[in-house]
């Protein structure tokens, strides 16, 4: 009742019709893929059956990729936990110095595409590693790649999404009121005992919701299994997907789609037990965590210093050494001196290969439309969520993170099945750049959305009120008093949209075609066909964009406000 | 400036009753505050003035002309319905300077810049803001941008100026001084102000007309020295000033607005409106203390006040009354007290 009436409050009604229709072009993005790949999965020709997943569940080739994905994204879950819980504990909880360093080199290794991960890690190890040879550390030629096995995927798969658990845990921690710890050491409780008995019960939830999410990102990551597992004849359910399209091409669409929907069926069975167990775990906190917890180290602070940036050192600066080691070489496998040390492959991927140019401006051009297409829908879009909420709104909210938190493959086998056809029409948009456009769009939705909803909230409604007291109508509200106060948000918003499709593999790896490719699936194709140099060059170009963009965002933190920086509190 | 007409106004959110009821008119230029307990109604009171809620029963009337009517449904939206409103937060938009947010009112109803730079000079010099007009609202302290909010309400010349709790975010010492310059800034540009407020002291201090809510109802709207004197209700004995409210045994009217009452065994006159109060409200004023009265008491609690003592008083036969003194006295302490001439009504049984 109150709802129905508040709507007509707002004036000019010609706005709200634009709004509703805002909505509803923002459903039909992010929400109709999954729905058609939810239909493809259970028809045939003649109406609904089960037979094509009966069909592919009975294939030993299902179940083994099955599995190795499950045992990969657990035990890189694991390392996650371990190296992004230790983390997240001694950088919340105590006094280690350069806290604000520590959280950015930790961040870095999510935002660098896994495909490129994968690259600078195969070149710390094995026998054509050029920083290994260049330190005379190489292994004979002919032993095998260490990496390419289930192990070496597990471990970087682990390194790649450390930040998640950690970001998740801090945010947590951060959330304990002072005093319950503090409380806990006037009765007496010290050292482990308090980190165990009082800190740890309480951050459970938080640890287990970014465990949760690790989890489901590295069941979805495309890169580090592509890369590592294709050669060794290891394949988990992103790489059987890529595998069986590129090479049956669409008549295994229905097979893929139904692969599809297994692997979004695993994501979302550990997002819902994740959610079973919060359930019976969640404490009220009472108190507000306006004061950090600090507790001293004493002693002990310098050398849980050096063993953080040991850590930040084998994860974050030695791959990377190793890539930029392998990008001046003049061919792969020579030793790195001042001699052989040649800016050819550089020169050759940037300027002379045409496709690497025309993957930059595809690249470019796609993160860059994503960014701003979403930015425009979102503002208006955050504001009707807010201050006119309805049951639509509502159910948007709860759903709009779906594409995101869906494994990449799921999301490109949906927008397949959608646009290979457009409906009422003959036209295609498979093979355009526009497939992976409107799919971006879906995928990062969220992205966008939630630092301008959080921006939103936290501007006070009487700023509006005011405004509206002062005789501005709606039109005029939201560009003269909600877009200016929004606007920093936002942009921090479309940075991370651009960083985050500028990487991009996953969804790209399936939707390209010959004069639409991506920067991530050209760092693929270059390593795929032994351009390693090459692949090494354009991957270290990427990573030097990636934490140039990082740092204007970082440098612009304090200007922002609260929840808007992901890696920030 | 417009006079505004409240008829049998009501607001349910859901199941739950806001406001009830409500009649009433606030005059052309009059300061009229709303006081009462959180959740009392007040605010919801203010926000169906300024438009962003609609009655759920009820009119209201600008000048005469409806702006809000459940009946009807008629709406005027608040961007439509030309009226000031200064929030508790002052909502000041932190991306425009002082000069911008006193002109936005202004720029919104298209005022040429000439007219807009002299009305808003005009304003910030009202308010004493004439040297912050470029500032960021940041760079002010919380009395500043106090006066920026009540220039911004009041620049486009509103039909009305709406303040909710617009003191309780200052500390003590700026709220006397603010109360001051709200009372001085009504006095000169004779708006009607509508104040909503859960501190009596301000209330009493600024309004011409105070309107005392509890429970989505106005319980008794009357001059703070009515209000003092003769309260309708224990609740509004209770709420505004101090005193105590005590149950008498009637003993018939006494002519010329008083009636006898028996309190303890003594028979006394009470102030009244009612034939047979059962109430009465004994103010502090109303006790004079000595060694001699009629009734003896026991020294309960001693605060003091700055230059006199507030007595919490146990009289003999089982009565809490409070009182003032000039000099300390200690717990335990025995007096005698007389009472004057409280003001008797009927509780809420005899309302009926």
């Amino acid at each position: 009742m109150s709802q129905s009436l508040a709507r007509n409050l707002g004036g000019s009604r010609s706005g709200d019709w634009l709004l509703s229709a805002l909505i509803g072009l923002a459903i039909l993005l992010t929400l109709a893929p999954v729905v058609r790949l939810l239909i493809e999965g259970v028809t045939g020709p003649s109406g609904l059956t089960l037979q094509p997943v009966v069909d592919v569940m009975s294939r030993p080739t299902t179940m083994s990729a099955l599995w190795h994905s499950i045992f990969t994204a657990g035990v890189g879950t694991v390392i996650s936990m371990i190296i992004g819980g230790a983390f997240a504990f001694l950088v919340a909880l105590t006094d280690v110095r350069a806290k604000a360093g520590l959280v950015f080199c930790l961040m870095i290794p999510m935002m660098i595409p896994p495909q490129i991960t994968a690259l600078a890690w195969t070149q710390v190890m094995g026998p054509s590693s050029v920083l290994l040879k260049t330190i005379g550390l190489a292994p004979p030629l002919g032993s095998p790649q260490p990496l390419h096995s289930p192990l070496g995927i597990a471990v970087l798969l682990g390194i790649q999404h450390t930040s998640i658990v950690f970001l998740t845990l801090r945010a947590g921690l951060r959330s304990i009121p002072p005093e319950a710890v503090e409380a806990a050491r006037i009765a007496g409780a010290r050292g482990l005992r308090l980190w165990w008995q009082v800190v740890l019960p309480l951050s459970v939830p938080s640890l287990a919701a970014g465990t949760a999410m690790a989890f489901v990102t590295a069941l979805g990551n495309f890169g580090i299994p592509a890369m590592l597992g294709i050669p060794a004849g290891y394949s988990t359910l992103p790489t059987l997907i890529y595998q069986r399209l590129a090479g049956m091409g669409t008549s295994v669409l229905t097979e893929v789609a139904v692969l599809a929907l297994l692997i979004g069926a695993v994501a979302l069975t550990g997002v819902v037990l994740n959610r079973l167990f919060l359930r019976r775990r969640a404490y009220g906190l009472i108190g507000l965590a306006n004061r950090p917890l600090e507790v001293s180290l004493r002693g002990l602070r310098l050398p849980v210093e050096l063993v953080l940036w040991c850590v930040i050192f084998a994860i974050l600066v030695l791959p990377l050494l190793a890539l930029i080691a392998t990008s001046l070489v003049p061919a792969y496998g020579v030793p790195l001196t001042w001699q052989t040390m040649s800016l050819g492959g550089w020169y050759e991927a940037l300027f002379r290969q045409p496709v690497t140019a025309r993957a930059f401006g595809n690249s470019f051009a796609l993160a860059t439309g994503a960014a701003v297409v979403l930015m425009a829908i979102c503002l208006p879009l955050a504001w009707v969520m807010l201050r006119r909420p309805s049951r639509l709104t509502r159910a948007f909210d709860l759903l709009v993170d779906l594409p995101y938190a869906l494994p990449g493959v799921v999301l490109a086998i949906a927008c397949i099945l959608l646009f290979i056809n457009l409906p009422f029409t003959d036209l295609s948009l498979y093979g355009t750049v526009w497939i992976i456009f409107i799919a971006y769009i879906a995928r990062f939705f969220t992205v966008m959305l939630r630092p301008v909803q959080s921006a939103l909230a936290q501007l006070d409604p009487a700023m509006e009120e005011a405004a509206q007291s002062a005789g501005a109508s709606l039109g005029k509200r939201l560009r003269t008093i909600i877009l200016p106060l929004t606007a920093p948000a936002a942009a921090a918003g479309a940075i991370l949209v651009f960083l985050t499709a500028f990487n991009e593999l996953t969804v790209s790896a399936l939707l390209w075609s010959s004069g639409t490719e991506t920067l991530g699936v050209v760092i693929f194709n270059l390593e795929d066909s032994g351009e390693t140099v090459m692949a090494s060059a354009v991957s270290v170009a990427v990573v030097g964009v990636v934490i140039v963009l990082m740092g204007v965002i970082q440098l612009a933190s304090r200007r922002l406000p609260k929840g808007v920086v992901p890696w920030q509190n | 400036m417009a006079e505004l007409t409240l008829t049998g106004l009501g607001k349910r959110f859901d199941s739950h009753v806001a406001l009830a009821d409500v009649t009433a008119t606030f005059a052309n230029g009059e300061f009229v505050a709303l006081l009462g307990p959180s959740g009392c109604g007040k605010t919801t009171l203010l926000r169906l003035l300024a438009g962003f809620e609609a009655p759920t029963e009820g009119d209201i009337a600008v000048d005469g002309t409806l702006v809000a009517s459940a009946r009807t449904g008629k709406l005027v939206p608040p961007e439509d319905r030309n009226m000031g409103i200064v929030f508790q937060s002052y909502a000041l938009w932190p991306h425009m300077s002082v000069a911008r947010n006193v002109a936005y009112p202004l720029e919104v109803r298209g005022i040429p810049r000439a007219e807009r730079q002299a009305r808003v000079a005009a304003a910030l010099e009202m308010t004493g803001l004439t040297d912050y007009a470029d500032r960021a609202p940041a760079a002010l302290s919380g009395g500043q941008r106090q006066r920026v909010a009540l220039a911004r309400s009041l620049v486009a010349d509103p039909s009305a100026v709406l303040l909710d709790e617009p003191l309780a975010n200052l500390d003590l010492s700026l709220r006397a001084t603010m109360q001051e310059a709200f009372a001085a800034f009504h006095a000169r540009t004779g708006a009607t102000m509508v104040y909503v407020t859960h501190d009596q002291t301000e209330a009493m201090a600024m309004a011409d007309r105070v309107a005392v809510m509890d429970k989505g109802r106005i319980r008794q709207f009357d001059t703070p020295e009515v209000l003092y004197s003769e309260p309708a209700d224990a609740f509004v004995a209770g709420f505004v000033g101090d005193g105590a409210v005590v149950p008498v045994e009637p003993c018939g009217p006494a002519g010329d607005g008083s009636a006898r009452v028996r309190l303890l065994g003594q028979e006394l006159a009470a102030r009244t409106r009612v034939g047979a109060p059962d109430r009465l409200c004994i103010r502090p004023e109303d006790i004079t203390l000595g060694e001699e009265g009629a009734l003896r008491a026991e020294v309960q609690q001693c605060t003091y006040l700055g230059g006199r003592f507030r007595l919490r008083l146990l009289v003999e036969g089982g009565l809490d009354l409070v009182a003032f003194s000039t000099a300390r006295l200690r717990t335990g302490d025995r007096l005698g007290l007389t009472i004057g001439r409280p003001w008797g009504f009927a509780g809420e049984a005899a309302h009926g």
